[in-house]
């Protein structure tokens, strides 16, 4: 039983940060309207900025933690003409260039991180960031202040977002390109602009994704924005395109079921197991259990 | 639904100048020279049959299509080559045929976006139109989606207020919808000429539209065949013949 | 033939056979990467064969083709007709499950890969004139294939579910059928290419299927050209070859390489180098050359 609760928690740690990552991957899609295959190996890039830094600061959290949030949002807005170039030379937006330009986009991270860092062996990330003792101990149960940063993170960041979704002027105006691009032109929406603002707005949540990931799984290695990018992919699918509450529970569900098949049954599989269940879904329902919102 | 003969051209230069403009879609030529004129304080109007080129005019002059000749001049100033949201900040704005409101968003949220340039004015701008439309008052939390045709028109023309625009472009605001509503609608517009603004609409229902505005043009095929006052045009036989069922 | 030249013809020969796999299917915006699988899957069955069973290699390729369809076959049923995001993701599944089953079966080698298979016609040097021979073969008779696919009325079809589904629909093309039949053909190729491509080295690793490998055919299509099916035979041998002049440091850069060229091409010459327009001019000027002579 307490085995069982333990990798509930996990679960619901690491489904929180894929809730996250499917967040700032809806948002794209539906705002800047790209589909972003390697948000995630951008993500992963930022964890390897924050390991430079915290190296190179004898682990100064503040620092290293900036350093990780101003990448993320650096490397997204540099791609960001890249993309609004691609979709505007093939007419309307064709997503199926963004996509080629997006997975070229990922190659490049994940090859140069596999030469350029650490000589392409995982890095560890220092206990400074991601703690040593256990936040809590109930009897066979530690929770780590990994596990409890990234579900109380996930929890205000999803918060937050769905707050200047509602509640805000870009909001509004991210909701309305999502509905209708056209219709917004005609309100007088700059596509572009707004565009340009999502890119850096899912940044924030790519640096803070980093950080946590960092904490959570205490190392990193280059074949990880891969692996992670294609879970988060499953994820979105499963739910819907563009389906926001729908990558919400899909993104924990996740979670805890790859925290479960860890605990009961050997590792590798766990990874598996997430791409069967997308493959079937994929196969006999390809608009997601939510539906498609884009 | 009298015609106020006396409001034409109360102003010597117009508000908005179409000059020759030309307009294609890939091969489809849509217009192919049109000159229009809109004076302030005038309701001008845009006849013709489904694909004489009514909406694209409307929206080119917008900023959503960029002509392949020709200019489009608002207040003294070449518009032709602007993107829409500068020419909506400029004071142009267009009430999309089909209503064109965000059904997923409240009435409010829809209100609001209208306002997207003119955030500092919405508290007064949007007592002035619940005042004009009670009823959007009282739906305002509504979804857009759940609101009936005729209101959805009405939401569309209040956004478009919102943003305390110079000249209201209105494409068809009668399709699919009831005799009754059509009214309505169009009283607001005759309702909203008095209290200041110019408004170029476009109508496939001529009659009612003729009825209420100064002067007219007919597209046909992507030119102006015939333009004048609007009590001319209805006792036109040709437009009567081909427009007023007569 | 010396050893470097093998392993050019021999690669370049993969590039084009593989890219081909994936141009036929992007003729209906279906970015078909289950081909990496198929090789893959076809590849080590057909190691295991060979080494394990003895069959024989033309029998063994045989199966490889043979597997590659039925598999292609099965999961057309469920995505002939599926938005392209569905079919990339389909395709990274099935490589990510494929080398997740592979590493964990010893049988076949799991993590240390397959080694030592044995020569065809009997000694190295017979070895390599044959594969480069069955490459080569391949590369004819597919090409053949494809440019009788191009021009004809299933070629057309294809081309108007690029450009319009809904249009397409509307003139009585079957998009499903359609979109299986070419992923029948791109999944039966990449099978018999993907045993090929294990000969080449006598052995299979699973360092040889990884998902960079799909960035290559990638990049050899879009900056080729993804509109016919020459600019594959002008980027494949062009790409592989350039980097071969560089210094190994540089080398090693290879994927970031392609990477940029790939994004500097969408960018500036979306359609890429050999452009329709480009393929059509070359045929009305040979064409008048014809009647001139």
């Amino acid at each position: 039983m307490q085995v069982f609760i333990a990798q509930i928690i996990n679960g619901l740690s690491l489904g929180s940060i894929y809730v996250l990552l499917v967040t700032g991957f809806n948002l794209l899609l539906l705002v800047a309207m790209i589909i972003h295959f390697s948000y995630p190996q951008v993500v992963v890039f930022s964890m390897y900025i924050v390991w430079i830094v915290l190296n190179a600061t004898g682990n100064n959290l503040i620092l290293g933690i900036a350093a990780g949030v101003l990448s993320s949002i650096a490397l997204n807005v540099l791609c960001a003409p890249l993309f609004q170039k691609v979709m505007k030379n093939r007419g309307d937006v064709d997503i199926n260039a963004t996509m080629v330009l997006s997975m070229a986009i990922g190659m490049i991270i994940t090859d140069v991180l596999s030469h350029a860092f650490n000589k392409g062996l995982p890095i560890a990330f220092p206990e400074a960031l991601t703690g040593s003792k256990p936040f809590l101990r109930i009897g066979l149960i530690s929770i780590m202040p990994g596990q409890v940063w990234s579900l109380l993170m996930g929890i205000i960041a999803v918060g937050c977002f769905f707050l200047l979704l509602y509640k805000t002027r870009a909001g509004r105006a991210f909701r309305a390109i999502a509905e209708d691009p056209a219709g917004a032109r005609l309100v007088g929406i700059p596509l572009i602009k707004t565009g340009f603002q999502s890119y850096a707005l899912s940044g924030v949540l790519g640096g803070i994704i980093a950080v946590l990931l960092a904490m959570l799984l205490h190392s990193a290695s280059p074949g990880l924005g891969e692996q992670i990018s294609h879970k988060v992919l499953a994820v979105s699918i499963v739910a819907g395109l563009g389906n926001l509450v729908g990558g919400l529970v899909i993104g924990l569900a996740l979670g805890i079921l790859e925290a479960l098949v860890q605990g009961y049954a050997s590792g590798s599989w766990s990874n598996a197991i997430a791409f069967v269940v997308m493959l079937v879904v994929i196969l006999v329902k390809p608009k997601g259990l939510f539906g498609i919102k884009v | 639904m009298a015609q106020n003969e006396s409001n034409t051209a109360s102003g010597a230069s117009p508000l908005l100048s179409v000059s020759d403009l030309a307009v294609s879609y890939g091969q489809i030529k849509a217009l192919k020279g049109v000159s229009i004129e809109v004076f302030p304080k005038e309701i001008v109007v845009l006849i013709g049959a489904n694909g004489a080129g009514k909406t694209t005019l409307l929206s080119t002059i917008l900023g959503l299509n960029t002509p392949v000749s020709g200019t489009v001049t608002f207040e003294g100033k070449r518009i032709d080559k602007l993107p829409a949201d500068k020419n909506v900040r400029s004071g142009v704005c267009l009430v999309p045929e089909g209503r064109g409101v965000f059904a997923s968003m409240s009435v409010l949220d829809n209100l609001l976006l209208g306002a997207h340039h003119n955030l500092q004015n919405k508290d007064k701008n949007l007592a002035r139109v619940y005042d004009w439309f009670p009823i959007l008052k009282k739906r305002k939390d509504q979804i857009a989606k759940t609101l009936s045709g005729g209101e959805r028109q009405m939401l569309a023309i209040a956004r478009a207020l919102m943003s305390a625009p110079k000249l209201i472009m209105v494409d068809e605001p009668s399709i699919g919808l009831a005799p009754i509503v059509v009214n309505d609608i169009f009283n607001i517009l005759m309702m909203l000429n008095k209290e200041g603004y110019t408004i170029l609409l476009s109508e496939q229902n001529a009659f009612k539209a003729l009825k209420c505005a100064h002067r007219g043009y007919v597209l046909e095929t992507g030119t102006v065949s015939i333009a004048g006052t609007a009590e001319r045009l209805l006792s036109d036989p040709g437009v009567k013949a081909a427009y007023l069922g007569a | 033939m010396p050893l470097s030249l093998y392993y050019y013809l021999s690669i370049t020969a993969v590039n084009i056979l593989m890219s081909w796999a994936l141009y036929v299917p992007y003729r209906v915006a279906h970015l078909h990467f289950i081909t990496v699988a198929n090789m893959t899957i076809s590849g080590y069955l057909s190691g295991y064969l060979v080494m394990n069973l003895h069959v024989p290699f033309g029998w063994a390729l045989l199966i490889g083709f043979a597997v590659g369809g039925i598999i292609g076959y099965i999961v057309s049923l469920f995505i002939g007709d599926a938005p392209t995001f569905a079919v990339v993701m389909v395709g990274f599944t099935f490589i990510y499950i494929t080398r997740t089953v592979i590493e964990n079966m010893d049988v076949i080698g799991g993590t240390m890969g397959m080694f030592g298979l044995p020569n065809i016609g009997g000694s190295p040097a017979a070895h390599r004139w044959f594969i480069i021979g069955i490459l080569y073969a391949l590369v004819l008779v597919v090409g053949f294939l494809i440019f009788r696919f191009d021009h004809s009325r299933l070629g057309r079809a294809a081309s108007a579910i690029f450009v319009d589904r809904d249009l397409a629909t509307s003139l009585g093309v079957d998009i499903k059928k359609v979109g299986m039949l070419l992923q029948i053909f791109s999944c039966t190729l990449a099978g018999g290419v993907g045993v090929l491509y294990g000969f080449i080295y006598k052995s299979f690793h699973l360092d040889f299927f990884t998902f960079a490998l799909v960035g290559i055919f990638m990049t050899v299509i879009f900056v080729g050209g993804y509109a016919t099916q020459w600019g594959t035979v002008v980027a494949a041998p062009i790409l592989y070859g350039f980097p071969l002049f560089f210094p190994p440091e540089v080398q090693s850069w290879r994927i970031v390489i392609y990477g940029a060229i790939l994004i500097l091409v969408l960018v500036l010459k979306p359609e890429g180098f050999i452009t329709r327009k480009f393929v059509h001019s070359i045929g009305t000027a040979l064409s008048r050359k014809r009647e001139n002579s």
